[in-house]
């Protein structure tokens, strides 16, 4: 039985906007830093980060992809209080596949991020062991305040089927 | 500095402890139990916390910019998960040079998690690519500082 149903194709073109309450701030990227132990004073000392010719500190590249800052939603019963779809495909078990990050410029302090996710297309294989999958592409574009392009984000969600396709 | 097609990606290494992985919740805003919660892992029959695998793009990155210096800048990376890394566990970032050229590289890239003997007991992250801009601290889409 084919998992690409009329009401999963409906799901392409699918968007969901959100905008931070609040500029992104110096002190997340200090922390994402040190949480990842990445100690690249780009992310910390103003006075380096003006040395190579930046306005002054800014954000670990990755963390506007990484983070739920600027989603603003409440915890889910497992803890989560990011961007999802809330997608539940019947007798599948839902994996990530990867990612794909363009960086237009560094993220700075003041930047008010305003991320624009949307469903760009939803395709049907079959696993080498003989399983359905169902691939599910999103692509988030991170803006700010002045309408910027920040980065972007191309994320692949898999959904398994747990039984072997009949 | 002068790079080459086939040069390696000096390779970056991290053991990822569940209070790096605590710190990393709080640093990304998202508190799912999975990464962190040995209870609820246990329930889902996991033999420990999962690792964000979010962080391999992080690691990527910082692998690439200790590298080049400040005057670099990581335009395009994409990566590709393949396997669960656990709380406790050692991961490597390799990587090679595919492109060069006076103002931008590309690289092939991968994670792998470390095992005994420092061979690797199996891939978390491949394929994945970087395209990095030379010379030049910021994106295309920066403006001049002011």
């Amino acid at each position: 039985m084919s998992l690409l149903t009329d009401e999963v194709r409906a799901l392409e073109g699918r968007t969901r906007v959100y905008t931070a309450p609040e500029p992104f701030g110096a002190a997340a990227g200090r922390y994402f830093g040190l949480a990842i132990g990445d100690d690249n004073p780009l992310y910390s000392d103003a006075e380096y980060a003006r040395a190579q010719g930046l306005a002054g500190v800014t954000l670990p590249l990755t963390l506007v992809c990484e983070t739920n800052q600027y989603a603003g939603l409440p915890m889910d019963h497992e803890g989560y209080p990011g961007h999802t779809w809330g997608l539940d495909i019947p007798g599948t078990r839902q994996v990530r596949g990867g990612n794909s990050y363009v960086f237009h410029r560094r993220i700075r302090p003041e930047d008010v991020v305003t991320a624009t996710w949307r469903i760009e297309g939803v395709t049907e294989k079959v696993t080498g062991s003989g399983h359905a999958m169902l691939i599910v592409m999103s692509k988030a574009s991170y803006t700010n305040q002045d309408g910027e392009l920040l980065a972007e984000n191309e994320e692949s969600l898999i959904f398994v089927a747990l039984e072997k396709s009949s | 500095m002068s790079i080459t097609v086939g040069q390696a990606v000096p390779p970056l290494e991290r053991t990822i402890r569940l209070t790096d992985m605590v710190a990393y919740a709080g640093a990304t805003w998202d508190w799912h139990r999975l990464h962190y919660d040995p209870e609820y892992v246990a329930e889902k029959k996991l033999p420990g916390p999962i690792v964000d695998g979010q962080v391999f793009g992080a690691l990527l990155v910082e692998q690439l910019q200790d590298w080049l210096g400040p005057k670099s800048f990581v335009h395009r990376l994409d990566f590709t998960f393949r396997n669960l890394v656990f709380a406790g566990e050692t991961v490597r970032c390799e990587g090679t040079v595919t492109e060069a050229d006076d103002e931008r590289i590309v690289c092939d890239l991968r994670v792998v998690v470390v095992g005994e003997g420092t061979c690797a007991a199996r891939t978390a992250v491949a394929p994945a690519s970087a395209t990095v801009l030379l010379g030049q601290a910021d994106g295309p889409g920066a403006e001049p500082a002011r």
